[in-house]
């Protein structure tokens, strides 16, 4: 069996471990999980090594490569959040997350190509690290939006919302989270556009020429950029706070949408052929 | 992580969403424009308006939206490719509403403006001199920097190319532009010095191949795993194909054997001698390639194979191999008639309104040479047939039975072949071997279509052929000629690649050499399954220019120049670009000038460090300080 399947099957055993985690809440089972969601991630990351030697190149020179590192970095944010904050389900869902971005790298050509000249600058080392870990962040965000939405109607009010128990209190605050990680990662998607517009500079003569992946990219992190400054925003309108934490949470999956679609699906865009950006899925 | 475990208790204290205490500064703000709002009146609602976190989402808000629209209709085409693509009415609504340019568009721009004017605003009223604002200040100055390069970029920037060929020079160079009637065009811009291309350099990766394997029944094709020896299962098939081996550079070498004693395909090596050197040699084989031809010598040998002693009896004291005849035959009628080769002569069809007279014939139909030169590969004959619809002039080909029900003709139901054309061809000299399974073998020798002599042959005993200075020589036979087909390695360098690949099916396992210059696929057994081994395509390694820079006739600047590496010289910077792709004469430069880079750089680097800021330093430094006042 190659590396790639049992890298997906390990996700996914680490996926099922964090749901028996939820169910039994024993102190073995969570370092069982968080253990198998390492392993899974330290697998993902000897495949990114592997090809790294293999192709003699950084390995983000084509769709299946970006995905395979896509899903490192994923798995790589979420384990360093875990240490942070008591995170439980999300865990389920973050490995999932990778599973399906390593599924979807599956699907690709995986042919080792030699890498174009325009590709071969350490710039892009720099431009894909930051961009790929801001990307993992969203992803997380992504996850605990959506566990926010389908746990909302079950959780019940309590007047003290900040509690005094430490870091099960975010258990109810998965708004809050998503927040904090979309703040952690916003700074790498500033880092990824700005180092990705000085390498465009010297590889193609301009910083910004509004090809359709940099418009994109724009797209992206204006939509991030709304999100971080609605909450001055949305005490003024008279919306309520539990609204407003329905409305953002919506956002941030719509946002990550977005992410996606600057990564992946822009190529099938009518203006795609005009991008200087489409050597990604040869 | 110290920074977000405390943002965590940052939540818990502040009961806002915010999580780095920027709600904190803003609701101070808040309360202090609502009290002067009624103090200033008008002047004071357009300064809220400008200042406010609303106008600023809003503005992103619809730049999000220009953006999408930006890359959904195409950008910066010219007129006619609007016409063909959305039709006449939405290509002058791009036109008129600035689509087909959003980015450089007046709305556009106008937006920027806007959002310059609040970002202005916005920072002198929240502006504070502590330190934890500096996150703030910069990241906010940092956009109006950006877009103010960007302005200084389109006033004073310019971005062309040229093609320079090796050993040339150019002090020009081209900018596109949309005119304004909306088609493509260049502009002529001259530059304050001249650029030499001393030397151009294209290096190509070496050649890849693949081995792509197609399933017939599926319609489908994939590419496979090239690694030697792994067993890999066809995706969505039962195939399972293993790569046994590879050759860098192979050649396929087909060497004669005997496979058997009974004459299953007999086949004789002829050698033919002039003035004691052979002068050719080769094999005869009796069900292929039956005859070896000399035209300039006007000589032809003929191997001929019969299944017994009695058949060679006969045929030996006939000059005749086969007859001559035409076929023709009224489908539906059952009329059906043959002729002996006739020209010119009118045969009536009997019991028909038809007559069919043979105008000419050719061996090689389309040989612009006489018929005696011509090699017998495609003998034709031309008919004409009259009938109740006048007449008809067709050619008919031995080889090509159908011919006719391919191509138009009056008379579609008349059916003429023809046979034995090409034995009507008879050289000057012409040697027949006859041979068959009694052991009965004879040479009879023609001239000017009269045998001379008739002589048993043995292997290795020399003939000579009567008025020529040749000698003919069987030097081997073999009953069962087949080829042993060998492949071997011609060099070490990548040539032509060839894989030896084992595939599992239904049939079992099966092994062949696949070829990297076959275009055809190499089947299985079951004609389903088909492997072809070919390039992935020629990809550049590098380009790279070796330009001078000539100003005032002295040479200022040299740089080897390669995309990523650029040659700057006054306020002009000088891409590698590209390269003529037929030929690689030339090599394609981007040149620019862009007066606002220093600007547009401040604004990334204040960027980049005000969001670090905000997000990693500011939280971390506010918890410090909080512990300090603690204490």
């Amino acid at each position: 069996m190659s590396i790639i399947n049992i890298t997906l099957i390990v996700y996914m055993i680490a996926s099922v471990a964090y749901i028996v985690r939820e169910i039994w809440r024993s102190g073995a089972i969570k370092w069982i999980s968080l253990g198998l969601l390492i392993l899974s991630f330290c697998l993902n990351l000897t495949m990114v090594a592997k090809r790294s030697i293999e192709a003699g190149h950084p390995p983000f020179s084509n769709l299946y490569e970006s995905l395979v590192f896509y899903a490192c970095c994923t798995a790589f944010i979420y384990i360093i959040f875990e240490f942070v904050y008591n995170f439980r389900i999300v865990g389920a869902l973050a490995s999932v997350l990778s599973m399906l971005i390593l599924f979807y790298a599956t699907l690709q050509d995986d042919t080792i190509r030699p890498i174009m000249p325009a590709l071969k600058s350490n710039w892009m080392l720099i431009h894909v690290v930051t961009y790929m870990l801001g990307y993992a962040a969203f992803g997380i965000a992504f996850v605990t939006s959506i566990i926010f939405l389908v746990t909302k109607p079950f959780v019940k009010k309590t007047k003290d919302d900040t509690g005094s128990e430490g870091k099960e209190i975010l258990l109810r605050n998965f708004d809050k989270l998503s927040y904090k990680i979309v703040a952690f990662g916003f700074p790498f998607l500033t880092l990824g556009m700005i180092t990705g517009a000085v390498w465009a500079k010297k590889a193609w003569g301009d910083y910004w020429s509004w090809d359709p992946k940099e418009t994109w990219s724009l797209i992206t992190w204006l939509a991030y950029l709304v999100y971080l400054h609605t909450p001055l925003v949305l005490p003024k309108m008279n919306i309520n706070k539990s609204k407003a934490s329905v409305m953002l949470s919506i956002w941030l999956l719509v946002a990550f949408v977005i992410v996606n679609f600057t990564f992946i699906g822009m190529n099938y865009l009518p203006s795609a052929s005009d991008s200087a950006h489409i050597y990604g899925s040869q | 992580m110290d920074h977000l475990e405390f943002s965590m208790e940052n939540v818990k204290q502040n009961k806002s969403q915010a999580v780095v205490g920027i709600k904190k500064d803003n609701t101070k703000q808040v309360n202090q424009g609502q009290s002067g709002k009624s103090e200033r009146g008008n002047s004071n609602k357009v300064w809220q308006f400008f200042c406010s976190v609303k106008l600023a989402v809003v503005i992103i808000l619809i730049m999000v939206v220009a953006c999408i629209l930006g890359t959904v209709i195409l950008q910066e085409k010219t007129i006619d490719e609007y016409t063909a693509r959305y039709g006449y009415g939405l290509a002058t609504f791009f036109k008129v509403t600035q689509l087909n340019n959003v980015f450089h568009s007046y709305w556009f721009s106008f937006l920027l403006v806007l959002l310059c004017a609040n970002l202005i605003s916005c920072t002198i009223k929240r502006w504070r001199n502590t330190f934890l604002q500096t996150g703030f200040i910069l990241t906010h100055l940092s956009i109006i920097l950006i877009l103010v390069g960007g302005v200084v970029k389109l006033q004073l920037g310019i971005k062309g190319g040229v093609n320079v060929y090796e050993g040339k020079t150019a002090n020009y160079f081209l900018t596109q532009i949309i005119n304004r009637k909306g088609a493509l065009d260049y502009v002529k811009k001259d530059l304050p010095f001249t650029i030499a291309l001393d030397d151009f350099i294209l290096e190509k990766n070496e050649p890849k191949f693949q081995l792509v394997s197609y399933v017939k029944s599926k319609d489908k094709s994939k590419v496979l795993d090239s690694k030697l020896g792994k067993r890999q299962r066809v995706p969505g098939s039962n195939y399972k194909v293993t790569i046994k081996d590879y050759i860098s550079d192979a050649e396929l070498k087909q060497e004669p054997i005997n496979t058997s004693d009974t004459p299953e395909n007999p086949a004789i090596f002829v050698k033919l001698f002039g003035s004691e050197k052979v002068a050719a040699e080769g094999w005869l084989l009796a069900y292929d390639r039956n005859y070896y031809e000399d035209k300039k010598q006007n000589l032809r040998i003929e191997y001929i194979w019969l299944s017994s002693q009695e058949e060679v009896e006969k045929a030996i004291n006939s000059i005749e191999t086969s007859n001559t005849k035409l076929s023709v035959a009224v489908s539906g009628k059952g009329v059906s008639q043959d002729y002996p080769l006739d020209l010119n002569k009118v045969f009536k069809l009997e019991g028909t309104d038809f007559s069919v007279k043979m105008l000419q014939y050719v061996l090689n139909y389309g040989d612009r040479r006489p018929v005696e030169q011509q090699p017998t590969d495609n003998p034709a004959i031309q008919v004409e047939i009259n009938g109740p619809e006048g007449p008809e002039t067709r050619w008919v080909f031995e080889k090509f039975l159908d011919w006719d029900k391919m191509h138009p003709a009056k008379y579609k139901n008349l059916k003429i072949t023809c046979s034995g054309l090409a034995s009507t061809y008879m050289a000057k000299n012409t040697v027949r071997i006859y041979q068959s399974p009694e052991g009965k073998q004879v040479i009879v020798f023609i001239k000017d279509k009269h045998i001379t002599e008739i002589v048993p042959w043995e292997l290795e005993k020399k003939y000579a052929i009567a008025t020529t200075d040749r000698q003919v020589m069987v030097s081997n036979y073999f009953p069962s000629f087949d080829f042993k087909k060998e492949v071997v390695k011609k060099s070490d360098q990548i040539g032509t690649p060839a894989v030896f690949v084992e595939v599992e099916g239904p049939n079992g396992k099966v092994s062949d050499w696949v070829f990297s210059d076959n275009q055809y696929a190499t089947w299985y057994t079951d004609n389903n399954f088909g492997l072809v081994y070919e390039p992935t395509g020629e990809s550049v390694k590098h380009f790279i220019s070796h330009l001078r820079i000539i100003d005032n006739e002295q040479t200022v600047a040299e740089k080897a120049i390669k995309v990523n590496d650029p040659l700057k010289y006054k306020g002009y910077v000088i891409y590698q670009s590209s390269y003529d792709p037929e030929a690689g004469n030339y090599s394609g430069l981007q040149i620019v000038k862009d007066p606002g880079i220093p600007i547009v750089y401040s604004g990334f680097g204040a960027l980049c460090f005000g969001v670090i800021f905000i997000f990693y330093i500011k939280p971390f430094l506010r918890k410090k300080l909080k512990k300090e006042a603690e204490v």
